[in-house]
Order: structure tokens, then C-alpha cells, then sequence
């Protein structure tokens, strides 16, 4: 066991951690759970609906679909959002007067009603620049930051979310494809060597520039890429968004990141929940997770590529080996004939008598269990 | 000098006759210039009859300049005598007696030879001066017990009445005083014991008496005396050189069951060293955590909660001084070094007047003095920390120093780290320099100081530092044998910076300290056997600057930002008597009168009433100028307790106090860090308070050698100061809007047994107890749990604790330490959602949920170099295992998303046995 192995010095710092499951707690019937913005833009709104689970439950959230969902003004205008189903209800630009303020009432199928608090509307500057820095400690990789500023010196927090993706390869490359019959040399449109993938952020990133003389975000951190992840071994390609945050908005997401995200450590705060603009207005006291923020949304995108960066070694994600088969009556012939599913050929030599493939598993040459052959519309 | 006197007075026993003589009336001419007094008297014998007795030492500055002409001797005298200090006595037989200073009587006082008829008091001439008086005689130091010594001025009868005793105890090796040493007459059961200085004094019926002295760590021994008046005796003892079969754990074996106070324990660093820690090193908070009724949130923190309270409602005083942060290296090891302390005393229940300002409890930490006779020192050598103490006589018997250090070397384990560790640093020392001083027997003056400084970085750029600092003047004063003072002067500083220099636009300097200027007079005032009255002030004047944030670096962008210094006064005037009524039943009463004032310079917000104190609630602000009163709170505290004796062995005893508390510690993690902020009383601040009742039932057995107790307790806290869910409590410009106040109820009841002496000796204690706060301010805007009660964080209703020593034999013993209690109460997710792309927890209730029990076990052997006294060096070795079971206990639990997966985790610290060896060396 590793803290029982350094004995002394990981209780120093760290003491022990082990994973830890607490007793059956079960709640009654899950809290509703809000999660989006109104966006008083051209851009959509979208707002999902979910309600909580047990912890111990197997499904990680429950869809609530059915509502009716309202953007009201404190100037007594409303706009419906369509239920698309699986939790989602949207708007298409509802472009509202900025002046105003604005609220979502919520009602669901078994008659309750939610209201948010009226809210300012607020006006996301635009990001500045989004940029890397390679770290040689605590961990080697790249720090993605973003840089912003609010010219007017009205928007003191921020919050950031992302969509990632990246070209990646395969371990090896499988040159000779089956026909079912045999194996034949692979055209280009048949390569599985490098596809496409992506990711979006799960955690929050929040800024704040509250501290400073003036109104400017100067390498926030954004996301860490160690040095031997897949998604800069070629080339990687992040979409920031931008999102302008009230104070009240901000204290509920670090709240909400603390007690999510952070580790345990001596100095840790306590867990405390802390309400979001959301109530039930039959039930004041029934919580209500989520806090609704009126703003627009600036995005960035930007691409990383591995010739900007020290030459680092990807990790792969599988074990890969490469082995021999001859081709005649067998296993592992028919394996590399009639069911790709398990191995594919990398390298041949038909000529030969008997004929010599080179194999591995089609973890290790197919690219596309994992990711997608066509670039994605902003590849460029 | 002395002997001459003595013999004056046998020669005029023997040549006494009965019928007084005319005396030859001669009368003497002479010239005299310059003549020395062997002249002087030798001329006169040849001129008269007279016989001259002088010590020529006394005259040898006399010089007689003189005429006379048919002048009698004492005329002859007078005149040569004329403005000097120089006397003459006469007696019928033609002898003089030459003195200076004083003038001997030649007559016996009347009624010597006779016994006074019907027991009359012994009438004295006026004419008769006591040359005994105090002022003049040295106190004699009774170090014999078969003597019997004289104690004030001896009459012929012994009068009746009461005569007070007072004097010192001493070890007879350093000189050093003996604290907590008992004095017990047997004949009327009455008893004291000396003050931190060594001190005592005690009424007594005149006549005489035998002294059973007992103190810690030294051998049990008796005085004889005979009480004419009141007078000094200043007694030594003798160290209890390897009579290791008996260690005493209290100073005062009757204590237990006759003193008056309920729920205080006093500990002797012998004690202390015998209970194993992580590290090897003796620890004077640990050893705290064994007593019933104190418990912590856990391992590795600083602080301690006692009888429910928070830990920031203790006052700890290392020989006076406040210390904020009483631990270092994150806990691990207490900020005091075990070479200087002597002693500790915890007071849990009935805390004297002439402590105030904390609502829990009172840790009086005493160094010891330096060795007043020659120069020793020591030395310590652990895994991790080192430490050094030397002291010794500046003037020998009269003044002396000691001077503690410490130091760790952790940084060579913390560079072996793993890669992630790998860039972490930490470092910590402290020192402490003692001075003390014997002016004369009637004063002292003692000077202590106090620095320690922790610096750590916990492998990212951000660095920590924080550091107690103190200085200390104290004035003891004897106005007489039952009034003495001491006066004490002094400043505290406690700091702490935080600085980070990783991003340049973001790279700052965090600051906070409080400074602490305090003054105290007390006074212990020995009115009768029955009444002891102790009254004094004390001043505390408040600097605190609760956080500075600078830019670090000039290309930082940092706004500087600087929260304005608070300042405050504490005001006390206490009062209290300890009152024998009976020889069972005995009062101690006594009132602290509180008088806080909250000054300027400070701009205060003013909220509109019944609202939450909420930026839209503010109605405007007061801008007040400096050293202007802002608000004042004046609180009246009491303290009674009680003590029956229902036997020579068994007492019952009750006690009742309030408390206030102007300081308030803001904390929002489990344990104190270097992150909380002091926040002072102000107007939108109330001062916490608090009482407490609390019974008692003790008991002695085995000829005082087990010690029973169980008290029970109910105690109310009133405003203690919780914050609110996500409150920012550094730099916060308004905190009074970001806390909230918070009720508080606890109860328990302590059990208690303790053998003193013998091979085993040690303690076991079980705490039954509870303690809950709730938040149910209606202007407080959202409530914890809607109001409801909530365990706090430290509530462990179930503690079990056991520490014990046996000793095999003089050189090696063996120490084991168990302790059990309930896991504390955490705040578990109740629920889970999809948040942001990740799977998110809801928390339940705040502490409704109980982390794992805790148990843990600890061993040492301590092993004795040889014995010899005479050799150059004293060597002692400790080995032992901390944790011997190796109970993964947990610290905390904590639920974390890893890739969009919530996985529950619990932390302990202190994961497998610990083996641990430390050498110590004594010069």
C-alpha cells in the first residue's frame, strides 16, 4: 500500500486516501435540478430539466420532461420555450430589450410551480485570446488559458465552459482490409489511422477580477493537457465560452465547485449547500438546485498543434502487440478473414508461400472505435 | 554578630541581681582627637570601673573628636554618640555594651522569670523594640525536618490567637521554585499550596505545628515549627533523585477531594513526556486531549474543543502570554518547547476571576525558571525536529536564564517525496528566553519572551507563514506576609502571510496580525485562616489588522486592497473570595466585571433594524476619529463553586460561571489554519457569552493514591460566531454580513480515575457529552439547517481514554496510551445530479452524518542512561510505535468527481503504525 510503503513522509502532507463508501442514504423524491441560462441574444436558450437521484443509485440523473417553461419580464412580457424532450427546452433567439429583467417560470407536470429571481441582463465582453503555456511542474503538459477583459468595468466574475477535439492516431497502422474472403490492400478512403474526437468540459472554470485596479482576466486557467494525452500527440482544436456572472451568481458556483470538485485536504471547508435563484413557490423551503443568469455568451476557438510543443510521447490507451500469422486453414486467420471485430493486419507478405501477415488487436489499429473518420465542420 | 548579642544576653542571665545596684557615679575628663574606639575605650576604662564590650568591627569607623570635663560616663557617651547610630547600655555591674544600630536592653522583660498569672497576655514595655522583625532577619531556610524552627518573635508564653506563616519552596538543587507544593497540617486539617512563584502563606493558630510539604517530583517532607508571630520560613526540597517507583501526577494528593475548584487538572511535564505522540517528542497538547471533557476535531489539528466549546474559546498562556496558534508544522507538533515548560494547568469549570476573555477554558502553560546554581542544559534529537536548552545563574542564587530553541529539518523528507510532493517545503522553529531576578526576598522580577515562526508551501507557488511573538515583564512584590502582588506587562503579536508569485498579474502579498499590548496588577491578599481574597485589573489594548493585500512584483496587477486596523480595549476588575465557612465547607465567590470599548478610527455600517445585515440593508455609515469610543459592552462575570467535605476522603463540589469573549475567531475549514481571520466585538458584532453549572463528586482511596471523580456539566453558549454558507471571510470589507450568530447548548458527564503512585500510575477517563449549535437568528437571512440544532463539528458523545506508565525498574518503563471516541459528526451527500457535464452531490443536513469511530494506540519504552550523579552527561532514549494497530482512522470523508464520477473517499492521517525514536541528553 502506498501511504503504508512511505510511511512517514505521505502522512506529512497527504496522511492516506482510500476510497470510502458511506452508509445507505436514500432521499425522498429528487430536488429539480435547473441547468442553463436565458440568453437574451440572437443565440438560443436552452434550459435542461433533471431531478436528483440517490447517491447510491445505479442512473446518474432523471429527466424531467413534460413542463412548461416561461421567460418572463419584470415589464410583464413572456416567452414560451418548446419541450424537445429528454429535459431539453429551448428558444430560438429571443433577442429581448436589455433594459429589462428578466425571470423562468417552471412548471412542471404535477402542477408546481418554480420561479427564478429577476435578473439583470448581462453583457459577456468578448475573449481576448485563449493561449497555452507548457508546465514542467507539478505536472509536465500544457496549461490552455484565457485572457479577457471588460472595457465598460462593469463584469467582475466569469465562468467558462469548452468543447474539445483533436485528431488522434492509432497505434499502428492496418494497410490490408478483409473482402471475406481475403485480405486486400486498404484505399485511402479506408484508413483508420487518425480520426476525430471530442470532449466537453465538466467542471466549472470561474474567474474574477473583483481584486484587481482593472477589469482584465490574464491567463485564467482554462484546462490542463498533460504531455502524454492523445489530444495534442497531432493536432487539438478548444471552443471557449464565455459567460458574465452576477456576484451572487459567482458565490453559488464556487459554493457548487468546492463542494463538487475540490479534494480533501486538511484545510478543507466544510461542505455546506448553498441556495441557487430557483424556489418553489408553493414550497419555499424545498430545494432547488441551479441558478439562472441572463446573459450573452462569447466564444473562441482555437487550435493547438504538436509541432508547437516539445516532442512528448502519447500514452496509448491500450496494451498493443504485434505477432505473426500464417495464412492457411487456423484461428487466427480466420480471425484476420471473416471477423475483424478482433484483429486486424498491419503490414503483409502475400508473395510469400505461405503468405505472412502481421496482426494486432483492432484496439491498436482501428481508429474509429473511438473516435469519427470525418473531421468535424470546423476542422480546417 | 549574632553570636556577641547571644552572649550578651547569657552573661546578663548569669550576673542578674536581683536588687539593682546605685551605680558608682565617677566622673571623667578627657581629651580626644580623631581617637579610634580602642582609644576611646581604653581611656575611659582607665578613668573608671567601667568594662567596655564593643565589636570592634562595628566601630572601626568611629572616630571620637571630644573635650569633657568632669562629665559621667553617660554624658562622656552621649556626646561622643551625638547623631550617630552608635548606642550604649549600662549595666549595674560597671559593664557597657557598646552597639550599633540597635540598643541592648540590660533588664530581663518584666515577667520573663515568672509564669504570667490566669494566662494574661504578657504585657510589653513599650520601650522593649523587637529586633527580630522581619526586615532585618534573614528568613531562615529550613532544611532540616528534625529542627524545630522559630517563626517570629519569640515571647516567653506563646500567645493565643493566629499567626500567618509565608515563605518560599525551593528545589534545594537549582533554587528554583517549587509550584503547586502542598503544605497540610495534620492537627487541624488545614492546608495550602504555593503559587507559580513557589509562594505560599498560611494562617495558623500560634504554637506549634508540624509542615507535611509535598510537591511534584520532589520527596515528601515535614518541617517543624513554633509560631510566636507572623514570620517567614523558607523551605527547600530535595528532587526525588531515582525513586522512580513512585511518580506523582499531582502535586497535591489531597487536592482532588479538598480543593474548591471543579474541572481543572494540573499536569508536570513528567507527565507529559510519558505519553507517546507521532514523533517522539513530548507534546503538551496531546496530552490534553487525554483529559475528559476536551476533544478535536481530529488528528494533525490545532486547537481543542473543551466542554463543547470551539477552539478558539480557550485562552492559552504560556507564562502569561497569549498564544494564537499554538501548534506547528499543521498541528503536528504544539508551539511549546517540552524542555522549558514545567507545567500545565487546564481549567475547564471553575476558572479563577483573574482569567477572563475566553468562554471555554483556560491552558496556564508555566516554564520553568533557570537553574539558579550552576549551568545545565539539554538536548533532544527526534526524525524531525531537534532541540536545545541551556540555563544557568547570572548571579548566582539571585537571577538566572533559560533559554529554549527548536528547529526542524523536515525538508530533507519532503524533497524524498514523490513527484507530487516533490516541491513542497516546510519549516518551523521557536525560541524561548526566561529571565528571572531576585531583587531582594520581597521582590522578584521575572522576564519572559516567546517567538516561533512556521513556513510552509504545499507544492504550488503559494507560500504560508505565520508567527507568535511575545515579551513579558512581571514585578512580584510582597507588601507584607499576606499581601503580595504581581504586576505583569507585556505585548503578544500573532501573524500570518500568505504570498503567491506563480501567475505575474495575479502575484500578491496576504497579511494579517494582531498586536496585543496587556497589563495586569493581581492581588492575592491573605485576610484571616478563613478568608483569601484575590482582586486585581487587567488591560488589554487590541491591534488588529484583519488583512492587507498587496501586489508582489511590479508587473502584478493587483489592486492593493487594506481592511482598516480594528482596535479595542478590555477592561477587567475582578474581585473574589475564597471562604472557609466550615472545616467541610469552603466558597470561593467572586465577579469579573467586563468593560469592552471598540475605538476609532473605523468607519461602521449601520443596518437597518430587524434585517439582515445585507449590503441593500445598509442605511448609511459613521466615520469615527481615532481613539473615540465606538461601543462599549460592560458584562459582569461570575464565578462560584463550592466544596463540601462529606469525608476526610470524600467531597461533593458545585460551581457556576459566566463568561464573555470579545475575540472571535473566523474559520471556515475544520480546524484553526492559517487562513482564519480574528474578528473583534463591534457594533454589529456581539461579544460571545456563555455559563456554565456543573457538579462534582470526588473521592480518594488508597491513602490518597487513586483519585475518583465524576462530574457532570451543562453549559449554554450565546452568539458564538458561525459563517455563512459560502461566505469569504479574507479581505472582506463587511464580514458582519457574510457571519451569523449561533446558539450553542452542551452537556456531559466525566468519569474519572487516576492512580498516582506506585509502579503503574496514570489515568482512564470516560466523557459522555454533547454539544449542539443552532442557528435561529431571524435577521440572519438563509439559516443552517432552518434553525434546527446541529451537532457540532466536534461533537463525540462516547470518549474513552486510558494513559498509563509502569515502570520496571529504574532505567526502563513502559507508557501506553489508548483512545476511543465516537467519529465526529460530517455533512454527507444526500443525493446526486448532472450539472455542467458532470455528475454533481447534493449535501445533507450540516452534520448529520458520523464519520467511522476513532481508536488508536499508542506504546513507548523509555530507557534511562545509568544513574551515577556525578558524570558528564545524562542520556535518555525513547522508542515507541504511535498508531500500534494501525486503524486507518479516517480524518474526513469527502465525496470528489474524477471523470465525471463521484467516488466517496476518506482521509486519514496517521494510516499505519509509526515508529518513532528520540534521544535526549541532559549537561
Amino acid at each position: 500500500m502506498y501511504c503504508r510503503k512511505l510511511l512517514l513522509i505521505i502522512i506529512i502532507i497527504a496522511g492516506c486516501r482510500k476510497p470510502y463508501a458511506p452508509p445507505a442514504i436514500s432521499t425522498p423524491a429528487g430536488y429539480l435540478v435547473v441547468e442553463g441560462i436565458i440568453n437574451p441574444g440572437p443565440d438560443s436558450t436552452i434550459i435542461k430539466l433533471s431531478r436528483t437521484v440517490n447517491v447510491s443509485s445505479k442512473t446518474t440523473a432523471k429527466t424531467v420532461t413534460g413542463a412548461v417553461l416561461t421567460v418572463e419580464s419584470d415589464q410583464n412580457g413572456s416567452y414560451s420555450l418548446t419541450d424537445k424532450g429528454n429535459g431539453y427546452y429551448i428558444s430560438t433567439g429571443l433577442n429581448l430589450n436589455t433594459a429589462n429583467k428578466y425571470r423562468l417560470r417552471i412548471k412542471t407536470s404535477d402542477g408546481k410551480v418554480y420561479l427564478s429571481d429577476f435578473e439583470t441582463v448581462l453583457i459577456t465582453p468578448a475573449i481576448d485570446s485563449v493561449g497555452f503555456n507548457i508546465t514542467a511542474t507539478p505536472k509536465t503538459g500544457i496549461q490552455v488559458y484565457a485572457n479577457t477583459h471588460d472595457a465598460t468595468n462593469q463584469i467582475h466574475y466569469f465562468r467558462w465552459d469548452y468543447d474539445e477535439a483533436w485528431r488522434f492516431y492509432t497505434k499502428y497502422t492496418s494497410n490490408y482490409i478483409s473482402n471475406g474472403f481475403t485480405l486486400i490492400p486498404r484505399t485511402p478512403d479506408q484508413q483508420i489511422t487518425f480520426c476525430y474526437t471530442n470532449d466537453v468540459s465538466d467542471n466549472f472554470v470561474l474567474g474574477s477580477s473583483a481584486k484587481l485596479m482593472r477589469d482584465i482576466i490574464y491567463q485564467n486557467p482554462i484546462t490542463f493537457i498533460p504531455s502524454t494525452s492523445e489530444k495534442i500527440e497531432n493536432r487539438y482544436s478548444i471552443l471557449l465560452r464565455e459567460y458574465a456572472l452576477t456576484s451572487n451568481a459567482y458565490t453559488f458556483y464556487t459554493n457548487l465547485k468546492k463542494n463538487t470538485e475540490q479534494l480533501g485536504s486538511i484545510f478543507d471547508a466544510e461542505p455546506s449547500e448553498i441556495p441557487g435563484n430557483i424556489h418553489c413557490v408553493a414550497n419555499p423551503s424545498e430545494p432547488v438546485i441551479g441558478y439562472l443568469g441572463v446573459s450573452t455568451v462569447s466564444s473562441k476557438r482555437v487550435f493547438i498543434s504538436n509541432a508547437q510543443l516539445p516532442r512528448w510521447v502519447p500514452d496509448y490507451p491500450y496494451g498493443c502487440n504485434l505477432d505473426t500469422a500464417k495464412v492457411g486453414p487456423g484461428q487466427i486467420y480466420h480471425s484476420l478473414i471473416a471477423d475483424p471485430e478482433i484483429f486486424l493486419a498491419t503490414d503483409g507478405f502475400p508473395t510469400f508461400s505461405p503468405s505472412l501477415y502481421l496482426y494486432t488487436s483492432r484496439a491498436c489499429a482501428d481508429c474509429t472505435i473511438r473516435g469519427s473518420k470525418t473531421p468535424p465542420p470546423f476542422w480546417k | 554578630m549574632r553570636k556577641i548579642y547571644l552572649l550578651s544576653f547569657c552573661l546578663l542571665f548569669v550576673l542578674q541581681i536581683a536588687s539593682a545596684q546605685q551605680s558608682n557615679v565617677k566622673l571623667i575628663s578627657g581629651n580626644f582627637q580623631q581617637a579610634t574606639i580602642a582609644q576611646f575605650v581604653s581611656e575611659l576604662e582607665s578613668k573608671s570601673n567601667f568594662h567596655f564590650y564593643y565589636d570592634p568591627i562595628q566601630f572601626d569607623s568611629l572616630r571620637v573628636t571630644l573635650q569633657v570635663n568632669d562629665k559621667p560616663l553617660e554624658a562622656v557617651l552621649d556626646m561622643a554618640f551625638k547623631n550617630s547610630d552608635f548606642h550604649y547600655a549600662i549595666t549595674p555591674q560597671q559593664q557597657v555594651f557598646l552597639t550599633k544600630g540597635r540598643q541592648i536592653r540590660t533588664e530581663l522583660a518584666s515577667g520573663f522569670m515568672q509564669a504570667t498569672p490566669g494566662n494574661a497576655p504578657v504585657k510589653q514595655t513599650t520601650t522593649v523594640v523587637d529586633y527580630t522583625d522581619e526586615r532585618d532577619k534573614k528568613v531562615p531556610e529550613a532544611t532540616t525536618e528534625n529542627k524545630l524552627y522559630e517563626i517570629g518573635a519569640k515571647t516567653n508564653a506563646i500567645k493565643s490567637g493566629n499567626a500567618t506563616l509565608s515563605g518560599y519552596i525551593r528545589d534545594i538543587k537549582s533554587g528554583e521554585a517549587v509550584t503547586g507544593a502542598s503544605i497540610y497540617i495534620a492537627n487541624t486539617k488545614s492546608g495550602v499550596a504555593t503559587d507559580r512563584f513557589g509562594y505560599f502563606t498560611i494562617t495558623l493558630q500560634r504554637g506549634r505545628h508540624i509542615l507535611n510539604v509535598r510537591g511534584i517530583g520532589m520527596r515528601d517532607t515535614r518541617r517543624q515549627i513554633i509560631l510566636y508571630s507572623d514570620g517567614k520560613l523558607n523551605i527547600e526540597m530535595q528532587e526525588q533523585v531515582n525513586t522512580l517507583k513512585e511518580v506523582k501526577i499531582s502535586a497535591d494528593k489531597v487536592a482532588n477531594v479538598r480543593s474548591v475548584e471543579l474541572g481543572v487538572t494540573r499536569l508536570d511535564i513528567k507527565n507529559i513526556k510519558q505519553i507517546p505522540t507521532a514523533f517522539g517528542e513530548a507534546d503538551v497538547l496531546k496530552v490534553v486531549l487525554t483529559l475528559p471533557g476536551v476533544t478535536s476535531v481530529g488528528e494533525a489539528t490545532t486547537g481543542f474543543n473543551v466542554r463543547g466549546g470551539a477552539a478558539d474559546e480557550n485562552l492559552i498562556l504560556l507564562d502569561g502570554a497569549t498564544i494564537y496558534n499554538p501548534a506547528h508544522f499543521f498541528g503536528f507538533f504544539a508551539a511549546f518547547n517540552p524542555d522549558i515548560v514545567k507545567d500545565i494547568e487546564l481549567y475547564k469549570s471553575s476558572i479563577p476571576e483573574k482569567f477572563g476573555g475566553r468562554l471555554s477554558s483556560v491552558l496556564d502553560i508555566t516554564n520553568r525558571e533557570g537553574n539558579k546554581k550552576i549551568f545545565t542544559g539539554s538536548a533532544g534529537i527526534g526524525l524531525l525536529t531537534s532541540r536545545l536548552n541551556i540555563e544557568g545563574p547570572i548571579v548566582k542564587d539571585k537571577t538566572s536564564f533559560i533559554f529554549g530553541g527548536r528547529t526542524t529539518y523536515s525538508d530533507w523528507l519532503l524533497s524524498a517525496l514523490p513527484e507530487a510532493y516533490k516541491h513542497s517545503s516546510a519549516s518551523f522553529y521557536d525560541f524561548n528566553l526566561d529571565i528571572s531576578h531576585q531583587i531582594n526576598d520581597k521582590n522578584n522580577l521575572y522576564l519572559s519572551s516567546y517567538l516561533s515562526k512556521d513556513k510552509f508551501r504545499l507544492n504550488s507557488d503559494t507560500t504560508y507563514s505565520y508567527s507568535n511573538k511575545s515579551i513579558l515583564l512581571k514585578w512580584k512584590h510582597n507588601f507584607n506576609t499576606k499581601l503580595f502582588s504581581l504586576i505583569t506587562a507585556g505585548v503578544d503579536r500573532y501573524q500570518y502571510n500568505i504570498s503567491s508569485s506563480a501567475n505575474v498579474v495575479n502575484s500578491y502579498n496576504l497579511g494579517f496580525d494582531i498586536n496585543q499590548s496587556n497589563f495586569k496588577a493581581d492581588f492575592t491578599y491573605y485576610a484571616s485562616s478563613k478568608h483569601t481574597i484575590n482582586f486585581g485589573l487587567s488591560s488589554l489594548l487590541y491591534k488588529v489588522d484583519p488583512g492587507t493585500f498587496e501586489p508582489n512584483g511590479t508587473k502584478s496587477l493587483i489592486l492593493p486592497q487594506v481592511i482598516a486596523p480594528e482596535h479595542a480595549l478590555e477592561n477587567a476588575l475582578y474581585l473574589g473570595d475564597k471562604f472557609d465557612v466550615t472545616d467541610n465547607l469552603t466558597i470561593s465567590a467572586g465577579v469579573r466585571l467586563n468593560i469592552y470599548n471598540y475605538l476609532g478610527p473605523q468607519t461602521i455600517d449601520n443596518y437597518a433594524l430587524n434585517l439582515p445585515k445585507a449590503a441593500v440593508n445598509v442605511l448609511d455609515s459613521t466615520t469615527y476619529s481615532s481613539g473615540k469610543i465606538i461601543k462599549t459592552y460592560m458584562a459582569p462575570d461570575i464565578r462560584i463553586s463550592a466544596r463540601y467535605l462529606l469525608s476526610d476522603d470524600l467531597s461533593i463540589k458545585a460551581g457556576y460561571n459566566t463568561l464573555h469573549q470579545y475575540i472571535h475567531l473566523l474559520s471556515n475549514s475544520t480546524s484553526i489554519s492559517p487562513t482564519d481571520i480574528y474578528k473583534l466585538s463591534d457594533p454589529n458584532i456581539k461579544p460571545e457569552h456563555g455559563d456554565q453549572i456543573s457538579l462534582g463528586l470526588f473521592k480518594n482511596a488508597k491513602s490518597n493514591t487513586i483519585e475518583l471523580s465524576v462530574e457532570g456539566y451543562y453549559k449554554r453558549i450565546r452568539d458564538y460566531l458561525d459563517y455563512k454558507s459560502g461566505a469569504v471571510l479574507l479581505l472582506n470589507q463587511h464580514i458582519e454580513r457574510d457571519v451569523i450568530n449561533t446558539q450553542g447548548k452542551a452537556y456531559g458527564v466525566e468519569f474519572l480515575i487516576k492512580k498516582t503512585a506506585g509502579k503503574l500510575n496514570g489515568w482512564m477517563s470516560y466523557t459522555y457529552s454533547r454539544t449542539f449549535l443552532k442557528q435561529d437568528d431571524p435577521n440572519a437571512g438563509e439559516l443552517i439547517n432552518g434553525g434546527a440544532y446541529y451537532p457540532a463539528n466536534y461533537d463525540k458523545p462516547h470518549a474513552f481514554n486510558f494513559t498509563g506508565n509502569y515502570k520496571f525498574s529504574h532505567r526502563y518503563s513502559v507508557s501506553l496510551d489508548v483512545a476511543y471516541s465516537t467519529g465526529r459528526p460530517i455533512t454527507l451527500p444526500i443525493a446526486k445530479y448532472q450539472y455542467a457535464g458532470s455528475e454533481r452531490v447534493f449535501y445533507s443536513d450540516r452534520n448529520a452524518y458520523r464519520i467511522p469511530d476513532y481508536f488508536r494506540s499508542d506504546f513507548s519504552l523509555n530507557i534511562e542512561g545509568n544513574h551515577k550523579i556525578h558524570q558528564k552527561t545524562h542520556n535518555s532514549w525513547t522508542i515507541g510505535v504511535y498508531n500500534l494497530t494501525g486503524r486507518q482512522n479516517a480524518y474526513s470523508t469527502f465525496f470528489t468527481e474524477q471523470s465525471g464520477v463521484i467516488s466517496g473517499y476518506k482521509l486519514s492521517i496517521f494510516a499505519s503504525p509509526i515508529p518513532f525514536v528520540n534521544y535526549n541528553i541532559r549537561f
